[in-house]
């Protein structure tokens, strides 16, 4: 093995030393901390970026570095490392986009005089170290234990602000939905196990691998429980699915991450860009193999997917927030990641993964310079004409912004392109569901624009609304050094993988990221997915035609919607123009009810029903129990009235008792016969 | 000789005697009393039979009573001073504090 | 002769600190029951032994001999413990230490019968858990309650003699429903035995040596005794609906006796389970498989939702102690390594946790004199290292990854949805499951409304820091749950060892 990647377990380790430091010794460290997790993720990106080289090598490394659980005639439950093309990738986004908003929050936190700040850094490295944890897993089953806590860290940040109301709700919000998912995902691994034998995600023995020679009819050691294997494949793979919706915000589980838009600003771009939310759809494209053996599945995905898309992006459209335009948009995009890989772009949505990592960690990031000029004022209603006194933000948002939305050549639109791409070809090729996400998909492209670009507008450009907009706060260094860094990347990060440009111009070996994808493990390889998966493709006249065609249409409805936001939202004094929307406007602008009726859910139904439980457990259980004993101490208080406390009485008692047994005795005996 | 049917005769109508007087008196005395006489009821059974069978065991049961039942005097004798001292009398149905 | 030393050594301890001065009880004692711990770990250190005890595997530091003969049946003294009883004897010293150390402030009055109690309680736990002989160990079982009885009924809350007699009642009389089970099981096995050494009894029926007796034949009179031991020891447990009389008890109990109660003596009930009906009878329990899985499934999902509509902090953790006690049934009629390991790893998992539990409602509540969820906010604010370590123990309780609970959940799930006693169990398990989701909702709804949010009290009393006294214990009890959840095979492994052995043979 290679000597480097020998040392990639430091990548994980040192984020997690920089927590144990920061929760120690924090307060006595200058800055709280924040140096030390700033060495540690700069650590972790420098060795990322060897194993990134490494691995581009064509070296790769699948080792169990921990046994967790020895099984004496069972199965060992172990820790591992999986380095193959995939966890290098995103190791390296990851470790970037942490160490980018350590850094940032320097200006965010220390600079704004904010407390407890060594619980901050503390919650970010171990946040940032479940995160890696979660990416090199090799197995299911510690996906799920650093799945967990991810959870765990985003409850400890989005409840940063413990003192106010808003934020203890919005972190219990996030656990508990999250959680919900959870379930389905931990039944998923506990049956992955049961049917198996083993949650090993790459090598011969693996479980996609083992699912897909059971597919083919050869007899293995696969325990189906009595249903068919691609119906129990299909129920064991929505099951994990459910803690992907969770994590990833996927309809209906997307109403924790609105809320969790109370946690500090840094943090809302960690979970956006690069951890959490991004760990349900890596772990889609972590176990693809597994998902692309079942069609239902997939056509779940890319249905839940494209819905989610549009649902998030329409109400986007209406938000008064900078960070919850920014919120629901991650929702969305996220949508497009799951509409890829049910759509049988397993490469075009780990390109959106990777492009929206930069992209959207970019866009909060400069939402919390926004806000930090801003005096925490998140209004957009209240802000407009930055641009002038803001230029670095001004401009690095704006590279977030066209990406976001989709404008050539930045890097949202090759990858949200690709996505819809590879939707549309296999829809073509006689899949109406598949078909019916594009539609979505595609609809959501505009409504992205217009949001965007509104946000935009309203934030930057017009005339100041507020005092606080014409006399912004500066910002230092901290803060633009990595908005510039993001801004050069979302501008570019598209260039890897111009898959139009080489089907249009025929210029061969510029979708990097498609070789890219294919080394490494033979069953883990976008080759072997692309053979894996169900789908036909089909074409709109030649393939070139439909390469341009959907580039043009996807391109033309991002312009579109941008144009809108600019006749309406461009002008130095705006009005609320949503407010025409009248109704429609109100549902969206209450996220269509969604929160009541999970609300309604919780506090309407599960607390009645267990209310009701109370009174049963306190009236009827305990009840008996107490009427057990009331009725042995009644019936003690009548007996006992005998003991009357008369001797002569006793004596009587005594006298009779003894003659009433003579004659049992004698009755029983025949004496008297 | 006397048949034995006498001595049983005269025995029950001793007990009866006694029994009669337990449940009648109030007086703990003659209580203390009434056990007595069942006692010595007890008594004369156990001679009869000795003497019926030419066994000496019962008569020394009946020894073994008599010396029983001066030491049941002495504590009865004792419980009926308390009960004097305590209720200011004797009378057994005046001393229910033990009920209930 | 370890194990003697140690319940010798605890039981003068108590004598000891029973007659000592009230000024220096609560430290004398502490200093000595570190001496069963330090006994504890260093059996621990030096186990070798392999196999179930009660079925012909090696028992570390053992002893037998005849103590008196009955009839045709000798009574034995006979102790030692295997890899089920060897993690609950050090769960014990451990638990038993801490929660003397978590009594200095809350006890002020009657100090050295408190503490005295509270180890002579130890030692007949200690007893419960090394003894193999029944005899031995049904006077330690039944001794346990006399010591709790008395905790809680001078030390309690308002309510206390309610509680205390209502928990004396209830477990004494299951005690004497299993005690009519188990005599009944020794009679029909007539003279193939000739003690109650359990391992000899566990071998003989698992022989198929039981003849009737009492006009039942042997299958039936095999699964009476069953249903009759399991009502015993599902009490102890406790299972819904048999459960009633945990939340008074633990209510009403000072805090460090809730954590002995619940941290404890709640595993009596599972560890005998495990010795007695699951070793013994394994033809029976995988006969009625479904009933005892829906008890435990309901024993989850109803334990978590009483728990999530009760307002006292000490009521929403006993109740979820129900909860998480039918994860343990659950795994122990999985039959299979992880489920019967994983069963006697959640009991450790469980001790460790819901003690830390209940020690931080009792640091609260030493300060603010409330545990009602209503009457405070934002205590975080002021005392935020009490905060932090509930709040880490809260996510234990719910199954965060990397510590004891969810290696317990985990095994257990693991090893019941993979069971092939009954083709049901995946969906058993599965709704079992569906218990983390609750207990994440009410531990959620409880830390926010009282650690979190804008400083609110109604009471008197200043809020300030708690002091090292309090938060000691809970940082120790913070620190085994994360080890033991990041090496669970500390224990696991030697659990296995022992549980494998019950998985063969006998019907199964």
């Amino acid at each position: 093995m290679a000597g480097i990647l020998d040392f990639a377990p430091a990548i994980v380790l040192l984020p997690f030393v920089s927590f144990l430091v920061a929760l120690a010794v924090g307060d006595r460290l200058p800055k709280g901390g924040a140096l030390a997790g700033i060495a540690a993720t700069a650590g972790s990106l420098l060795l990322a970026a060897a194993t990134f080289l490494t691995v581009s090598g064509g070296q790769t490394y699948n080792a169990t570095i921990y046994t967790w659980a020895e099984g004496l005639n069972a199965v060992d439950l172990s820790f591992g490392l999986l380095i193959d093309p995939l966890s290098a990738m995103m190791l390296l986004i990851v470790t970037l986009i942490a160490f980018l908003v350590h850094v940032f929050s320097l200006g965010y936190m220390n600079d704004e005089g904010e407390t407890g700040l060594p619980r901050y850094y503390a919650g970010l490295g171990l946040f940032t170290a479940s995160m890696l944890g979660f990416v090199v897993a090799n197995n299911l089953l510690m996906a799920f234990m650093f799945f967990e806590l991810v959870g765990l860290c985003s409850y400890l940040l989005i409840g940063f602000h413990f003192r106010e109301p808003g934020p203890p709700s919005a972190a219990k919000k996030a656990f508990l939905v999250t959680r919900f998912g959870d379930y389905f995902f931990l039944v998923g691994v506990v049956a992955v196990f049961a049917t198996f034998g083993t949650a090993a995600f790459a090598g011969d023995g693996s479980f996609p691998v083992l699912a897909e020679a059971a597919l083919n009819g050869e007899a293995g050691s696969v325990t189906t429980f009595g249903f068919a294997p691609q119906t129990w494949f299909t129920i064991v793979g929505l099951l994990i699915l459910g803690g992907v919706i969770g994590k990833s915000a996927q309809f209906p589980l997307h109403t924790w991450l609105p809320d969790a838009m109370e946690g500090p600003t840094p943090v809302s771009a960690l979970i956006h860009a690069a951890t959490m939310v991004a760990a349900g759809v890596y772990l889609v494209a972590r176990m693809y193999g597994f998902y692309a053996l079942s069609p239902n599945a997939l056509a779940i995905i890319a249905f839940v997917g494209g819905f989610t898309a549009l649902f998030a992006a329409t109400m986007g459209v209406v938000k008064r927030e900078i960070k919850q335009v920014l919120a629901y948009s991650t929702i969305s995009q996220y949508g497009y990641m799951m509409l890829g890989l049910g759509g049988g772009g397993y490469v075009a949505a780990t390109f959106h993964l990777m492009t929206h990592a930069f992209f959207k960690a970019l866009l909060f990031l400069g939402a919390g310079s926004v806000i930090i000029a801003m005096h925490h004022n998140e209004n957009m209603w209240d802000m407009g004409g930055l641009k002038d006194k803001m230029p670095v933000t001004y401009y690095t948002f704006l590279s977030g912004s066209l990406a976001l939305a989709g404008i050539v050549p930045f890097a949202g639109f090759w990858s949200k392109d690709e996505v819809l791409y590879e939707t549309l070809i296999h829809g073509l090729g006689g899949n109406p569901i598949l078909l019916g996400a594009y539609a979505m998909g595609l609809l959501a492209v505009f409504f992205t624009g217009f949001y965007t670009f509104r946000m935009v507008f309203l934030t930057f450009h017009g005339n100041p609304r507020s005092q606080t907009a014409r006399d912004p706060h500066g910002v230092g260094w901290n803060v633009k050094a990595p908005l510039v860094v993001l801004g050069v990347l979302a501008a570019t990060a598209g260039l890897v993988n111009m898959v139009p440009v080489e089907k249009l111009l025929g210029i061969k070996g510029i979708d990097f990221l498609h070789q890219w994808l294919d080394g490494g493990y033979a069953s883990l390889t976008a080759h072997h997915y692309g053979e894996l998966i169900p789908y036909s493709s089909s074409y709109i006249g030649s393939e070139a035609t439909t390469v341009a065609l959907g580039a043009g249409i996807s391109l033309g409805l991002a312009l579109a919607g941008a144009g809108l936001a600019y006749l309406l939202y461009d002008v130095p004094e705006p009005i609320r123009h949503t407010d025409r929307l009248g109704r429609i406007k109100t549902l969206l602008y209450n996220n269509y009810y969604q929160d009541e009726y999970q609300v309604w859910l919780a506090n309407g139904v599960t607390r009645p029903v267990a209310r009701a439980a109370n009174k049963f457990d306190g009236g009827i259980v305990d009840g008996v129990v107490n009427g057990v004993s009331s009725v042995s101490l009644f019936s003690g208080s009548r007996i006992r009235r005998i003991q009357t406390g008369v001797v002569s009485n006793y004596a009587a008692l005594l006298t009779l008792g003894l003659t009433a047994l003579l004659v049992a005795f004698g009755l029983l005996g025949g004496w008297f016969v | 000789m006397v048949p034995p049917e006498y001595y049983l005769l005269l025995s029950a109508a001793v007990f009866c005697i006694g029994l009669f007087g337990i449940l009648t008196r109030r007086n703990a005395l003659l209580i203390l009393m009434s056990v007595e006489l069942m006692m010595n009821a007890a008594n004369i059974n156990l001679v009869a039979f000795s003497y019926v069978w030419g066994n000496v065991t019962g008569q020394t049961f009946g020894l073994f009573v008599m010396a029983l039942a001066a030491a049941e005097v002495a504590i009865g004798i004792g419980i009926v001073l308390v009960l004097y001292r305590n209720f200011d009398g004797v009378d057994v149905t005046e001393a229910t504090t033990m009920r209930w | 002769m370890i194990i003697e030393a140690l319940i010798a050594v605890t039981f003068l301890a108590a004598l000891v600190v029973f007659v000592a001065p009230d000024e220096y009880a609560g430290r004398l004692a502490a200093a000595l029951s570190a001496l069963p711990v330090l006994g504890s770990l260093w059996m621990w250190a030096q186990y070798d032994a392999s196999g179930n005890a009660l079925l012909g595997g090696s028992i570390a530091f053992e002893t037998d001999f005849v103590w008196l003969t009955l009839g045709s049946l000798d009574l034995h003294w006979f102790v030692g413990v295997d890899g089920i009883s060897l993690p609950l004897v050090v769960l014990t010293t451990i638990l038993s230490t801490l929660a003397i150390i978590s009594a200095w402030t809350p006890i002020s009055e009657r100090q050295s019968q408190f503490y005295g109690l509270m180890l002579f309680m130890e030692a007949n736990l200690l007893g419960v858990f090394t003894a193999l002989d029944f005899f031995a160990w049904f006077v330690f079982w039944e001794a346990v309650l006399v010591p709790m009885y008395f905790l809680i009924g001078v030390w309690g809350g308002p309510n206390r003699r309610y509680a205390a007699i209502k928990f004396f009642v209830y477990t004494n009389v299951a005690s004497l429903v299993m005690f009519i089970g188990f005599i009944a099981l020794v009679f029909g096995l007539g003279d193939s035995v000739s003690s109650m050494r359990l391992p000899e009894i566990a071998q003989a029926l698992r022989a198929g040596e039981l003849a009737g007796f009492a006009g039942l034949n042997a299958g039936m009179l095999k699964t009476v005794a069953f249903v009759a031991m399991f009502l015993g020891f599902a009490v102890k447990v406790p299972v819904a609906p048999l459960h009633t009389w945990l939340p008074d008890a633990h209510v009403e109990a000072p805090t460090p006796v809730s954590v002995m109660l619940a941290g404890v003596l709640l595993k009596m009930g599972t560890y005998a389970l495990l010795r007695f009906n699951f070793t013994m009878m394994p033809d029976v329990a995988t006969a009625l498989v479904v009933p005892i899985a829906g008890i435990a499934v309901i024993s989850v999902i109803y334990g978590a939702l009483l728990a999530l509509a009760q307002q006292d902090l000490k009521r929403i953790v006993a109740y979820s102690s129900v909860s998480s006690m039918g994860y343990v049934i659950l795994g122990l009629v999985a039959y299979t390594t992880y489920g019967v390991g994983g069963a006697t790893f959640q009991m450790i998992a469980h001790g460790l946790i819901s003690g830390l539990m209940f020690m931080a409602v009792g640091v609260i509540y030493n300060t603010t004199h409330t545990r009602m969820v209503g009457d405070m906010s934002g205590i975080a604010d002021r005392m935020p290292v009490t905060a932090g370590i509930f709040v880490a123990g809260a996510f234990g309780y719910m199954g965060l990854p990397l510590m004891a609970g969810f290696a317990g959940e985990f095994f257990i799930f693991k090893g019941s949805f993979a069971s092939t006693v009954h083709s049901g169990m995946p969906l058993f398990t599965a709704a079992a499951m569906f218990g983390i989701v609750i207990v994440a909702g009410y531990l959620l709804f409880a830390m926010q409304r009282t650690l979190f949010g804008p400083f609110s009290f109604d009471g008197d009393y200043e809020i300030t820091t708690a002091p090292m006294q309090d938060v000691a214990p809970l940082a120790v009890l913070l620190l085994l749950v994360i080890v033991l959840g990041v090496a669970p095979d500390l224990f696991f492994g030697m659990i296995q060892d022992a549980v494998n052995p019950i998985l063969t043979g006998g019907g199964l």
